[in-house]
């Protein structure tokens, strides 16, 4: 019968074309504001690696002097580099990485070529695994290499292109950087997860934007004094020692640190580690507050730092109240198309049909208008999402709709229209069949 | 085929009390024709409404070829008005925007038979009235006459025991109205039973048996015809008038 139901559901949508045209583009309307704002909070909001996000985890411990103490405070978000140094060697979790961003220019050593300015991150070999960074030729630079702080390049493959040209491989080449030969070991494939998660601290881009031109050993850059391209806090009094080795043994935080754990049950695990590794360090004179450790996931990590704006959140909700009002309208719209349909319900009643088969009948015609107000709407949520992607870079990034999203508005619509016919439908149902027959 | 025992049907109001009904008898053997007459008010249409199980009644009982429907809930009526019923109306109450197949395929979707069983059924019946070459036509592209044909088709499609018609020619004119009676008496002469409110005697005498009502209750049997007594046999037609006047 679902199929006789359709069937009258497009057919009913020739008869009073005015109130079914109504219908159709109220619903399109509302369902395409919720679906473009939605689309935008789903994509801010989205697990970037959800197959291991629960088990990637930022550590964070309160470094900050003893003045200006308030309990609650939120440790730092990064860490120093003595404590990214410690960590690294605490051989805790099953892979772990220091993060700090760089920034040069690479001289590719070609005489038509002038110098490249980049920008990219000091991550240890742990980083390329840990998240799952692709790789077109090479790969990391071996434990060895990482071992000694010996001079190895990973190329993103729009540089490894720029320096290059396409098709081509560059790995046992070097590249000149700041009078120093770096030797490529692999060239990482096009990777750009969204939200940034691995590096939402960062002087190139931000959350959404931007991605990793090159890759250095860590203690390389470290070696060869790159500074830091991102955030630098230097609690109380800063470093004591003048210089960039005054800076890298002061309580300045500038290292973005992750583990890797078995599974998500290393998380209490570890946050008991970060606790016994501040009460070690208390001994040493450092961390005159009370323990205060903190270990996030990656989703926890992403809500901590607020990836998805208040503004998105709000202006999504404000869509879904306006769908409402939509949804509102569309009920008084079918009230008014289905009591116009009264005479036709009393004889399909002296005919035969129960209530709940009229209850089917017209609530499948509901969802017809859904239907096609959802194809409507997905036409306008498209238009909905160029018109944020005019806004910014970063809108442009996420104002993007995939399958799900195109699967959710159509569902949506149709739901919305099924949710809106329910009192119609039932007031349909109760139409007296006796007085309908007389009165027609 | 119909029997009603002492029905009773009371409209309430916080305020008022209406009596439809009281006290109604009356039995409609299979293969009658049987015309109910009688003023404006007098109940028929509240009679025809409980015979066609569009509504329920207050008191007494009801059997409805064979089944007593007194306490049945509304989806065995709907089932059992699907199955044993066929209705004609005054207004035609054909679906203006479904063609003449799609009207008649309507109650044997409920019935739920198969396309083919539906196709050889809605076929024939429109051939019954003479509008097979119509069946993609819609109502509004017919006459009054046509249209009452094809609610007549559509109430044989599902080949019920009883035809409930309510002023089937009150729309039309005479002749329109003559072939429509034409039609009635011969799917009654093939064996359907016909239940017909009218206030028209002309075609009241055309009926085998007339019951009139009055206030509510069956006052009078008028006549019968000699054809009728030929249709269900002199004896038991007999027994009718004196059951129903007892």
């Amino acid at each position: 019968m679902f199929r006789y139901y359709f069937q009258l559901g497009i057919r009913s949508l020739r008869r009073n074309p005015m109130l079914t045209a109504l219908m159709v583009v109220t619903l399109a309307v509302g369902v395409a504001a919720s679906m473009a704002t939605f689309t935008v909070l789903y994509t801010m909001s989205g697990d970037p690696i959800p197959h291991k996000s629960d088990r990637l985890f930022v550590p964070r411990m309160d470094n900050a002097p003893i003045v200006g103490y308030a309990a609650g405070d939120e440790p730092s978000d990064q860490m120093t580099y003595q404590d990214a140094i410690n960590l690294l060697a605490s051989g805790q979790g099953v892979r772990r990485t220091a993060v700090y961003g760089i920034g040069s220019a690479i001289d590719s050593g070609r005489a038509d070529l002038p110098p490249i300015l980049v920008q990219g991150v000091a991550p240890t070999r742990d980083f390329f695994a840990m998240f799952e960074v692709p790789f077109l030729y090479g790969g990391p630079w071996d434990a060895a290499t990482e071992a000694s702080a010996r001079d190895a390049i990973v190329l993103s493959r729009e540089t490894s292109e720029k320096l290059y040209g396409a098709g081509v491989n560059p790995v046992g080449k070097s590249v000149r950087i700041d009078d120093t030969e770096w030797r490529i070991t692999g060239v990482a494939d096009t990777w750009k997860p969204m939200p940034r998660y691995y590096r939402l601290i960062n002087g190139n881009g931000g959350g959404f934007v931007g991605s990793e031109d090159f890759f250095l050993p860590f203690q390389a850059a470290i070696r060869h004094e790159f500074g830091n391209n991102g955030n630098n806090n230097c609690n109380g009094e800063g470093p004591k020692e003048p210089g960039f080795q005054g800076w890298i043994k002061s309580e300045c935080d500038f290292i973005q640190f992750w583990f890797e754990g078995k599974s998500a049950a290393d998380q209490p695990r570890l946050k008991e580690f970060l606790a016994a590794y501040v009460t070690d360090q208390k001994k040493l004179g450092r961390y005159p507050r009370p323990i205060n450790v903190r270990l996030e996931n990656v989703m926890e990590w992403m809500k901590h730092l607020g990836v998805v704006s208040a503004d998105a959140k709000l202006s999504t909700w404000l869509a879904f109240g306006f769908l409402l009002v939509c949804l509102v309208n569309t009920v008084g719209l079918l009230l008014a198309k289905f009591s116009a349909r009264a005479g036709e319900i009393g004889v399909r009643r002296a005919l035969g049909a129960t209530r709940p088969e009229i209850f089917r009948q017209f609530l499948t015609e509901a969802a017809v208008i859904g239907l096609v107000g959802g194809a409507l709407g997905l036409m306008l949520s498209f238009g909905g999402l160029w018109l944020i992607s005019l806004q910014s870079e970063e809108m442009a990034l996420v104002a993007k709709m995939d399958w799900a999203m195109l699967a959710t508005t159509l569902g949506l619509a149709v739901g919305a229209s099924i949710l809106a016919g329910l009192l119609p439908t039932w007031r349909a149902c109760q139409v007296t069949p006796a007085l309908q027959l007389k009165t027609q | 085929m119909l029997r009603m025992t002492n029905l009773s049907k009371v409209y309430r109001t916080h305020l008022i009390e209406t009596h439809a009904l009281r006290g109604f008898d009356i039995h409609v053997r299979e293969g009658e024709f049987v015309a109910v007459t009688g003023p404006s008010g007098s109940g028929k249409t509240t009679f025809l409404n409980i015979a066609g199980l569009l509504e329920t009644f207050s008191g007494g009982d009801y059997v409805l070829d064979g089944v007593n429907v007194k306490g049945m809930d509304d989806n065995a009526r709907s089932k059992l008005r699907n199955e044993k019923l066929g209705f004609i109306f005054q207004g035609f109450n054909l679906i203006p925007d479904l063609n003449l197949f799609d009207n008649v395929d309507v109650p044997l979707r409920y019935r739920g038979f198969d396309a083919a069983e539906r196709k050889r059924r809605i076929e024939d019946a429109l051939g019954r009235v003479g509008l097979s070459s119509r069946v993609r036509h819609y109502p509004a592209e017919l006459s009054g006459g046509q249209q009452q044909r094809v609610a007549i088709a559509r109430a044989l499609a599902g080949a019920p025991k009883l035809l409930l018609a309510d002023e089937p020619t009150g729309n039309l004119d005479s002749q329109m109205a003559r072939g429509v009676m034409e039609l009635l008496e011969e799917i009654n002469e093939q064996g359907t039973t016909i239940l017909m409110v009218t206030h028209d005697p002309e075609l009241a005498a055309r009926a085998q048996r007339n019951v009139h009502i009055i206030d509510g209750q069956v006052s009078d049997l008028m006549r019968e015809t000699t054809a009728s007594l030929a249709a269900v046999g002199a004896a038991s037609a007999a027994n009718a008038f004196a059951a129903d006047n007892t």
